[in-house]
Parts: structure tokens; sequence; C-alpha cells
């Protein structure tokens, strides 16, 4: 089971399709001033439940489970009919037990309940009284349909990177299975490995980390999620990209350039550690990989927006474990990408006004969804009048696009 | 406009409306299955044998975590961690050899996780032949019932899982004559784990099947500790009753993990003192000092299983099932692979083949449920049916029973209060009757 990802209810029940994603937003959709605010919602909510995680000493992996199982959840109910916080707190329980990581419930009551309290979120309604935690718990599992081991890409990176528990990641170094013996790849690729410095490794940990922000968890298995950050981490992180220049250019039989882009790397290499190594042949090994590299470019792809949406979020630029920064610095030529994200205390209302809101921030997006919520509420209530109360606001958007 | 009211819902009962809606969706447990009785119950609560009401009919056994309660009132107080391994475990595996899992029901505060219905177990078929029978178990059905049983440990133990508590009151059989492996509720996946086994449970592995590993203090064990569980069923089988039978030292007040010196004596006795010889780590065994200070014995296995097991090859495979080096003990692939499974007669797929109709073990014994209140009562016709069935066969063997079921982490109850619940079969016919005491059910889980 733990081996056999095609066997499991991961990939039997919880791969689904863009269609199925839309459609599990439709009411949301309803309520919603702008769909972009759902993609908002999908960032916000996965941070929510990272610092939430932090603060119960949860690792990488708990919080990714968390983060799926929020995502499960929302597959099947709408944000304007639940309260998302009482949801996160749940996931966060259910994962804990999950992976072997329990905090009693007393504790995840008290810390939910203190941090929620805080700004920006200011929820003073969440229940002091485990049973309503445990109650919610209930609920989840069962939209969950018992489904509770989740895989992530993590294994794949270490599996393909061969990096044993003596490294230094500090994050994540315990992460790895101690004295098991691994088994054959899941998805039958071989056993070639990936040589790469440690820190273009780490830069492919945070894609990986990142791509939580999104729906992606929920489109595509692991393996590729993670061949996809090895894949963007190999052309984004300078040093290994100039590796993987050279070596297309030796290809092209380009002496010329060469010359001093070696010096460079040689200046570059020596803090890497990796000075004496043969540089191994990326391309090929991706190549060799029995996997779909159109639709690893897919994922590239949706990974890459998700960053450019990520840069219009306004919430802390200051992201430990995440790969923003490679992005911005990359994707869109900035150098400085602070000045941008300096307007995380702007008054929402400048936001909401006459100019089209061209990013989002927590307040901003706590505001949306408490009105979503009333909304629907009120069409609730009134129900048997047969007339909405709220505008649909799905119905709005199409009738003003003519 | 309608503003203020709709606040006041969101702050009060945010999630009142999802609620509703799950409720309204939900399809009761008795909507979708008829209780025919009740089969066993322990710690973690009852099993009941039912029929599907859909048009197969199928008989299944219904597992119900018992509710927590405060005073006489339930309450939700978050799903334990074993329900949350049994569940997350079981909705992943798929194999002949392992009890299936149909579905889980969350009702009502309550779980019931419904089950594939399996006839008999390991310890009923004990029972039956020493007791009813008293005769031995055919050497082609007791290699049948072994290389089952390992099948199934193979897939488990590919899959990277511990079971962590085989006995044969968990490894139940099907009328069909095939075995199953049941009761994950102490099962843990070992496949990188994010905190150290030991961390989690302290005592794992009922006494009598319990590794030396385990009982030296070791705070690192792995899949060996289910092989030499093995090793106890094959030897239990073979001779009808458990091979080291010690007294389990309990927790003290402060929940420390005393040094199993009985149980260490009885392994002893029939395996011998082990040295440095056969298991290189034993001087770095945390209770080496204290196993030091015990008598010492000759090994005695050969003489032991002269009578019982009547097999060289049979001796030599509970030989190195019984390894006290745990790296050097076989594994359950290894032991799939020996030469006794190829010998003449050789394993049947059903297991009672050989065995003739008269021989065979009864059906699973139902009653009425003691506590109806754990879920609707039978239909009144088959409550008077089933309360006629005399219960004076369960007492006679409520002894052996309850001794089995002693659930490892239940340290604090005495010895016999607790009724398996081990299984879906909980322990064959009657061990209900272990489970009267009280204390029983309240007895905390450490971890």
């Amino acid at each position: 089971m733990a081996t056999d990802f095609w066997a499991s209810s991961h990939y039997k029940r919880w791969i689904v399709d863009r269609g199925t994603l839309k459609e599990s937003r439709s009411d949301d959709l309803q309520y919603v001033d702008d769909p972009e605010y759902l993609d908002f919602f999908a960032i916000f909510f996965a941070n929510v439940i990272t610092k939430l995680g932090k603060k119960l000493n949860f690792r990488q992996r708990v919080i990714a489970t968390a983060i799926v199982f929020f995502r499960r959840f929302y597959i099947k109910n709408s944000y304007c009919e639940t309260d998302p916080f009482i949801v996160i707190a749940a996931c966060c329980y259910v994962a804990g037990k999950a992976e072997e990581s329990p905090v009693h419930i007393k504790n995840m009551v008290a810390e939910a309940r203190l941090f929620f309290s805080q700004q920006p979120y200011g929820v003073k309604y969440f229940p002091s009284d485990n049973s309503k935690l445990a109650e919610m718990e209930f609920y989840l599992v069962a939209d969950l349909e018992c489904d509770l081991t989740v895989f992530h890409p993590y294994r794949t990176l270490l599996s393909i990177c061969k990096k044993e528990s003596s490294n230094d990641l500090q994050t994540e170094a315990g992460e790895v299975g101690v004295g098991v013996d691994d088994g054959p790849r899941y998805w039958g690729s071989g056993d070639g490995q990936l040589e790469l410095p440690d820190d273009a490794f780490q830069l492919a940990w945070s894609i990986v980390n990142d791509t939580y922000r999104s729906d992606l968890c929920l489109l595509y298995p692991p393996h590729l999620l993670a061949i996809t950050a090895l894949y963007l981490a190999v052309v984004l992180h300078g040093p290994t990209r100039e590796l993987l220049q050279q070596q297309s250019h030796s290809v092209e039989a380009t002496p010329v350039h060469s010359s001093p882009r070696r010096s460079s790397r040689q200046s570059s290499s020596t803090s890497l550690g990796h000075a004496k190594k043969p540089s191994q042949d990326f391309v090929a090994f991706f190549a060799d990989l029995n996997i779909s590299m159109p639709l690893v470019a897919t994922i590239a792809q949706e990974i890459i927006s998700l960053y450019t949406l990520w840069e219009r979020y306004l919430e802390d630029s200051d992201l430990v474990d995440s790969a923003r920064g490679t992005f911005y610095g990359h994707a869109s030529a900035q150098t400085q990408s602070g000045g941008s994200h300096s307007g995380v205390s702007t008054p929402v209302e400048s936001l909401d006004d006459a100019q089209k809101p061209h990013g989002a921030t927590p307040t901003f997006l706590l505001q949306v969804l408490t009105r979503m919520r009333e909304n629907k509420l009120s069409d609730m209530a009134h129900a048997s009048s047969g007339r909405p109360v709220a505008v649909n606001k799905m119905l709005e958007r199409t009738q003003a696009a003519g | 406009m309608h503003e203020e009211w709709s606040h006041t819902l969101l702050q009060s009962d945010p999630m009142r409306f999802y609620r509703a809606k799950r409720d309204r969706l939900h399809q009761a447990v008795t909507s979708k299955y008829t209780i025919l009785g009740f089969i066993s119950s322990g710690t973690y609560g009852r099993v009941y044998k039912a029929q599907s009401l859909e048009p197969d009919g199928q008989i299944h056994a219904i597992k119900k975590f018992k509710p927590d309660k405060e005073g006489d009132v339930v309450t939700y107080t978050g799903i334990s961690q074993s329900a949350i391994r049994e569940i997350a475990l079981n909705r992943e595996m798929s194999h002949e050899n392992v009890v299936a899992l149909k579905e889980v029901i969350l009702e009502d505060k309550s779980i019931y996780m419904v089950f594939e219905y399996a006839e008999h177990d390991f310890l009923q078929v004990i029972h039956h032949y020493s007791q009813t029978l008293r005769i031995q178990i055919a050497s082609q059905v007791l290699k049948s019932l072994i290389y089952q049983l390992l099948n199934g440990l193979v897939y488990l133990h590919s899959a990277h899982i511990l079971h962590r508590d085989l006995k044969p009151a968990n490894i139940l059989i099907t009328a069909s004559g095939v075995v199953k492996i049941g009761d994950l509720g102490l099962a843990r996946l070992i496949y990188q784990p994010l905190q150290p086994l030991f961390a989690g449970d302290k005592v794992v592995v009922t006494i009598w099947y319990r590794a030396p590993e385990l009982l030296l203090g070791a705070k690192h064990y792995n899949k060996a500790v289910d092989c030499w569980a093995i090793g106890c069923v094959f030897a239990e089988l073979a001779s009808l009753r458990p091979i080291f039978k010690g007294d389990e030292a309990k927790l003290d007040s402060k929940k420390n993990v005393p040094f199993q010196r009985d149980q260490l004596l009885k392994i002893f006795e029939v395996l011998g003192t082990p040295t440095e010889k056969d298991w290189s780590g034993l001087k770095d065994m945390p209770e080496y000092q204290n196993m030091k200070r015990l008598d010492t014995y000759p090994n005695r296995l050969a003489e032991w299983c002269q009578t019982r097991i009547r097999s060289q090859q049979g001796y030599d495979l509970i030989r190195q099932l019984f390894a006290y080096d745990p790296d050097k003990r076989l594994t359950a692939k290894e032991a799939l692979a020996h030469k006794w499974f190829q010998e003449d007669l050789r394993p049947t797929r059903n297991v009672f083949f050989p065995v003739s109709a008269h021989h065979l073990p009864p059906q699973r014994r139902i009653t009425q449920d003691e506590a109806p209140s754990m879920m609707g009562m039978p239909a009144p016709t088959q409550a008077q049916t089933l309360s006629q069935v005399p219960l004076g066969h369960g007492q006679a063997q409520g002894q052996h029973l309850s001794q089995q079921s002693q659930l490892n982490l239940s340290q604090q109850s005495k010895p016999g209060s607790t009724a398996s619940f081990g299984s879906v079969s909980g322990g064959a016919v009657g061990s209900f009757s272990g489970g009267q005491g009280g204390s029983a059910r309240k007895k905390p889980r450490i971890g």
C-alpha cells in the first residue's frame, strides 16, 4: 500500500479533473464577486494551515496532508456554506493522527482558538468546547470517505535525488525513513538518480511546498508534481542552469560560449561542493523517465501561473520555505520584489473601490468570505419565497459581459 | 438588511447548514444492515453480525467503536488514534488473506466499520481441537493455516505495515477456509515514519506473542516482531496451547514498562538462554542486566517439536522464526518460501479441505446484545431464539480467552477482565463472557 500508489485510494478516488473542480465551486461562484478570489482563497487557506501547523510543531508532511484533506473537503462542499476555520482545525487534527503525530484535542482547540483570534483573522467565535471540533472531525472523516492515507511528492523527490537523512536540510532532515528499505518506485521509472546541488534540491522542495497553495494536489499524481518541481529547479537554479546551458552548448559545439561560463561556474561551485564531479546530463535524465514530458510541461505552466497569482496576494513576503523569490526574480525580471509587497497594511477599502483590485490581502479575502456566507445564508432562509435575496454573481457577470 | 441575524448565526453556529445538509443525506446503519446478533466485545467496542439489506444479502461483521461517555451523556471526544489507524490502513488494503473492510459509517457519535464476515478464527479452531475433538490438527491443515497467514503477512510487510498484534484471536478463517488477518488497530505504517515507533505505543503485542527484543526493552524494532508472533501461533496450533504462556508484569503507577521476567523465562525454558553468539546486539538491550540475573537454560526446541510438529522441515521453519536475533529471524517472505511448504502434503486453498465434515469447527456463536443501547435491538423473534443459547460454553474457556486477549495497551486492567475485541471475531464463541467487568471499558489507552 505504502508502495503501491496505483492501488491507493489517493489514485483511485482523489485525482480529479478540472471539470470536477469547477463543478465543486459552482455554488461559491454564485456568491463571489470575482472568481479569482476563489483562487486567492486557495493560497490564503493553505497559508493559514501552514502557520497553524507550525504552531503545532507539525512536520511539513503533516501540514501537506492537512492541506490535502482541506482541498478534498472542498471538492464536496462550498466555502459559502461552511466555516473554513473549523474545517482547518479539524483537518490539522485528523492529519496529525493520520501521520502518527497526534495532538491532543484540548491543545488543538487551544492553539486554533488563539491563532484564529489574532490578526488578520480575528475569528472570535471559534468554539472552546472540544466536542465541537470532535463533531467536525466526524463530518470531515466522512466527507473524506475515510481515505486518510495521502501520498506526497516529497518521497519522489528524495528517491530521485537519493538524499539521505544525513543531509543538512534543516527543515526536513527527519522526514527520511530511517532503516527502511525503499521499494521500487511506484511509477516505475527505472533507478536513475539526479545529482543536484543541495540548494537546487532545496529549491525543488520549496516548489513542492508551494504547489499546495493551489488545487494541483487534486489534479496530478504526486510523483509528477515532484518531477515538475525538479525540472523547474534545474531550470531556475542559477549554477545548475548554467550547467544545463553548457551541456546544450557543448552539443552544439560552440566553444566560444563555454569558456567564460566555466569560470563563472567555478566561482559558484566551490560553495556548492560539487566542483570535481562530472556534470550529469539533465536533459537525458528527464528524457529517460517513464512519464509524459508534455504533461510535466503543462504542470510547470500551472505552477508558474500559481506564482503569478501569488505575486498579487499580499501577505508575508518572508515565507521561509517557499520558492516565490526565485520565480519573481526570473518570471517578471524584478530585482526587488519588496516594493510591491509592502502593501500588506494597505486599507482594504482602497482595494475594493473604483479601480479593479489587482491583489488581495487576508483581511480583504475574509470580508469576501463573510459576505458570501451571509448572502448564502439569507438565500437559504428565504428559500421558500423562491426569490433570491442576494444577486447571483455568476449571472451578473455573464450579463455584464453581454 | 438581514445582515445582523445572519451575522449572529455565522458566529454562534457557523456549521449549522452544513450539518443539516450532511445529516439529511446520511444513510443510517440500520437502513443498510439488519443486525443479526452480537459477536463479542472488548476495549474498543463491540462486534455484531449483520446482513446487508442489498439484494445480495451478504453477511458482515460490524465493529462498532465504543462512543465516549461523560457520565451518561455520549459526547464527541475525537476519534482515537487506533481507530484512525485501522480505518486509514484498511481503506488502502486489498488482499485475499487480509480481512476486507467494506465501508465505514460515521453516525451518531459512533464509528461502524463493516468488514467481510469470517465464520472462524485460529483461537476457536485451537479450542475446537483441544476441547471437542481432542486430537491434533492434521499437519496439512496446520501447514495451510500457516501458509495463508504468512501470505497475508508478506502483503502487509511489503506495504510497510507492521501488524504488531498477531495472535490466534486476530487471525480469522472464512467458512470457505480462507485465512484472513484481522484487527489492524495496532498496526502501523513504517514507511518513512515521522515519529519513532516507540514514541506512540510503549508496549505492543500481547505478552505471549511478544518478541524477545521487545521484552528486553528495545526502542527500535521492525517487521521481525510479527514473524516471532507467527512462530508462536504456529507452535500453538501444533500443540493446542500457548507455547510461552508467561504472566505479564504490569506497568507501575508511573507507567514505566517493567521487566517481563516471567515471559522471558518461559521462552528460555524452550529456546535456551540467548547468548551473544546467537544475537550480537543482545548486550545492548536495555534489560540485558536484568536478563543476566535469570537462571540459564539449554535449548530444547528440537525435543519440543518432536511430538508436536513431526516434520524435520516444520521444525526448521519454527526454529528460524524463533531466531533470537531479529536480523537473523526469517522474514515473512523467506518463511513463505520455506521447504516445509513444498513438502507433501502441500497447503490447500481451503484450509479445511482435508477435514471431514463432522470435524469442522462450529459456526461462530452469536447472542443477543447485552447492551442493547449500543445498537438497535434485533427483531423480537430473533432475540428470543438467541437468548435461549446457553452461555456456559463460553465460561469454560473464559480463562484462556481473556488471557489471550489482554490487549497489551490495557495495562491497568486485572488479568482476565478483558474479552478480546482483537478482531472482528473477537476471539470465538462466547468470549463476551469475559467482558462484563465494567473496569475493562474504562481503561486508558497509552499513546
